[in-house]
C-alpha cells in the first residue's frame, strides 16, 4: 500500500469536491431566480417589496419551497466552501473532524434559523 | 568584459541565526549573466559563504531553484538583462531553509508516495554506476525535482501537509502509465483531504514549473480519474507543445 | 513496482533532520499565512482567479448571515421594515447592491470554470474560459448598475 508520511489514511475525499460542484451549479440557477424575483419584478421602492408584499410573496406555496432550497443548498455551498478554506490551514486530522462537525451545526442552525424566518413570514400573510 | 553593474539583494540565513536578512551586492554584468552566474561571483569575490545549490548549468539538474524578485526560477538559466531594477533572490518557498538559498529537499521529497518507483528506469546506462554514498538512481519523469511547484502553490503557502503539486503530478503519471506500479495504491494516496482534494486550480504550478511537466493539468486529470469518470488523458493531458518536442501539436 | 528504495541515497544529514535530531531553518514564505493567497503581484490569471474566488465566497458567506439579519427586521413588524427600506433606496446601498452581484458574477462565472476544468474538461483552456467568462460578467454587471440605479427614482 502506498502511503505518504505528509497526509493521512481516510475514506474518499471526492464527494466534498462533488457537493460543492453540484450545489454551485444548482446555485446558478437559484440565485438567479431569486435576483429576479425578488428585484427585477417588481416596481415597489427602488425594485424592494413592501412588507405585505414580502409576506404574500414568501407564502406561495412554490415560492416557499424554492426560496426554502435555496436556503439549503446555499447554506450546504457556504459550509463546504468554508471547510475548504479552513482546511488550507494545514489543520491536522482531528482538527479537521472538529472543523467538519462544528460546519455541520453551523449549517444546520443556519437553515433551522432561515426555515423558521421564512415560515413565521408565511404564517402572518 | 563587463557592461553594467547590478545590484543583487540576497537572503542570507544560518541555522542560529535569530532571522534570516538581506545582504546587498554590487555585481558586474554582462547581457548574457545569468543570476546563477551573478550569485556565484558573489560567492567567489566577496563572500565564498554564501550557501547556494547548483550542478549542470542547463536547467537539468533542477537543484538551483529560487525565486527571483518574487518568482520561481532556475537561477542557471535566468538572465539579469531579463529582471528590472534591483534583482532580489530568496531561496523558494514554503520549504525549510538550510542555509541563505538552500532549502530542505527532503521535506519536498517526503511527500511523495512511498514507496514509489521510478518510472524512467530506461534513461540508465546498465554499466553506470552510482556514486560513493548513493545506492540506486532516482528520476521521476520530466519532474526535474526543483520545488519551484511547490514554491509557486498559494495553497501550499499555508498547509505544510498539503503533498503538493510535483507528488501527485507524479502519481497522474503512474497511474496513466504504471508500468507495473500499484494502480490502486496510489489512487487511494491522492484521494486525501491533504491530496489531488486540496488543488484550488490556481495552475501557478505549471506557470512555474521549467520541465514541462505540467502539474496542475496532472492534478485535474487525476481528479478526473479519481471521480470514477472515463479516462481520457489524451484529452486532459495532450501532447507537449512543439517548442519542446519540436514535433507539431 | 520496482524495489528501489527512495530512502536509499541522500543526502548525509537528511535522516538527522528528518527525525528532529537537528533543527532545519524556518520555512521562508512569501507573506505571512493567507495573505500570500490573494498576492497577486507577478501572478498567473490562475492565481488571480483562485483569489477573487476566494475573497467573493468569504464574502458571501459574510453577505448571507447579513441578509438573514436584515430579513429579521420582518420579524420586527411593517414598521421595521419599512425603516430598512428607506437606508436600502439610498445610492450608497445600491452601491452595496451592485458590489453583491459582482460578488455572485465572479464567484458563479468562475465556479463554472473551476467545476469544468477540475472536472478534467479543458484544462489546457482555464485562462480563455476565464476571461471569457469575466467579460461575459461584466457585460452582466453594467445591466444590473444601470437597472438597480435606474430603479433609484
Amino acid at each position: 500500500m502506498a502511503t505518504g508520511p505528509a497526509i493521512a489514511t481516510g475514506s474518499p475525499r471526492s464527494r466534498s469536491w462533488r457537493w460543492t460542484a453540484i450545489t454551485g451549479v444548482s446555485l446558478l440557477a437559484l440565485v438567479t431566480i431569486h435576483m429576479v424575483a425578488h428585484h427585477f419584478v417588481v416596481d415597489e421602492i427602488g425594485g424592494l417589496r413592501t412588507y405585505q408584499h414580502v409576506l404574500d410573496y414568501i407564502s406561495t406555496p412554490i415560492i416557499f419551497v424554492i426560496e426554502g432550497g435555496f436556503l439549503v443548498v446555499v447554506t450546504i455551498h457556504a459550509m463546504l466552501g468554508l471547510r475548504s478554506v479552513l482546511f488550507d490551514f494545514g489543520l491536522s486530522e482531528r482538527r479537521r473532524r472538529l472543523v467538519e462537525r462544528a460546519l455541520v451545526v453551523l449549517g444546520v442552525a443556519t437553515v433551522a434559523y432561515g426555515f423558521a424566518l421564512i415560515g413565521i413570514l408565511a404564517s402572518r400573510a | 568584459m563587463s557592461d553594467a553593474v547590478r545590484t543583487l539583494r540576497v537572503h542570507r540565513f544560518k541555522r542560529g541565526d535569530d532571522a534570516p536578512r538581506v545582504e546587498e551586492h554590487l555585481v558586474p554584468a554582462h547581457e548574457g549573466t545569468t543570476v546563477l552566474e551573478a550569485l556565484r561571483w558573489i560567492q567567489l569575490q566577496e563572500d565564498p559563504t554564501l550557501g547556494l545549490r547548483h550542478s549542470c548549468f542547463h536547467a537539468s539538474c533542477g537543484t538551483c531553484g529560487v525565486r527571483v524578485n518574487g518568482r520561481e526560477r532556475l537561477a542557471c538559466v535566468t538572465r539579469l538583462s531579463d529582471v528590472e531594477g534591483a534583482v532580489i533572490v530568496d531561496p523558494i518557498a514554503n520549504l525549510p531553509v538550510l542555509h541563505d538559498l538552500v532549502v530542505d529537499m527532503a521535506a519536498f521529497v517526503a511527500r511523495f508516495p512511498q514507496p514509489h518507483p521510478i518510472v524512467r528506469e530506461s534513461e540508465f546506462l546498465p554499466e553506470s554506476s552510482p556514486a560513493d554514498g548513493i545506492d540506486d538512481h532516482e528520476r521521476y519523469e520530466d519532474c526535474i525535482e526543483c520545488g519551484l511547484c511547490l514554491s509557486a502553490c498559494p495553497v501550499a503557502a499555508t498547509d505544510d501537509t498539503y503533498v503538493g503539486p510535483a507528488a501527485l503530478a507524479y502519481a497522474q503519471r503512474m497511474i496513466e502509465e504504471s508500468r507495473g506500479g500499484d494502480r490502486e495504491a496510489l489512487l487511494h494516496w491522492a484521494d486525501q483531504d491533504a491530496g489531488a482534494w486540496r488543488c484550488h486550480a490556481a495552475f501557478e504550478c505549471t506557470e512555474a514549473c521549467p520541465s514541462d511537466v505540467r502539474p496542475a493539468q496532472r492534478i485535474m486529470a487525476l481528479r478526473r480519474e479519481l471521480r470514477g469518470r472515463r479516462t481520457d488523458h489524451d484529452r486532459a493531458v495532450p501532447d507537449r507543445p512543439a517548442t519542446v518536442t519540436g514535433a507539431s501539436a | 513496482m520496482s524495489e528501489r528504495s527512495p530512502r536509499q541515497g541522500r543526502d548525509a544529514g537528511v535522516d538527522e533532520i528528518l527525525e528532529g535530531r537537528r533543527e532545519p531553518g524556518p520555512v521562508a514564505r512569501k507573506l505571512p499565512g493567507p495573505v500570500a493567497w490573494f498576492d497577486i503581484r507577478g501572478r498567473s490569471t490562475g492565481h488571480l482567479a483562485f483569489s477573487l474566488n476566494r475573497i467573493t465566497g468569504l464574502g458571501l458567506v459574510f453577505y448571507l448571515y447579513l441578509h438573514l439579519l436584515v430579513l429579521s427586521t420582518l420579524l420586527r413588524g411593517e414598521g421595521s421594515w419599512n425603516g430598512f427600506l428607506e437606508i436600502a433606496t439610498t445610492p450608497l446601498f445600491l452601491g452595496f447592491d451592485v458590489l453583491l452581484v459582482f460578488g455572485l458574477l465572479v464567484h458563479g462565472l468562475n465556479g463554472t470554470r473551476l467545476a469544468l476544468v477540475g472536472s478534467g474538461f479543458v484544462p489546457n483552456r482555464q485562462k480563455a474560459l476565464f476571461w471569457s467568462f469575466m467579460i461575459f460578467g461584466a457585460i452582466v454587471l453594467v445591466y444590473t448598475a444601470i437597472h438597480v440605479f435606474g430603479s433609484e427614482g
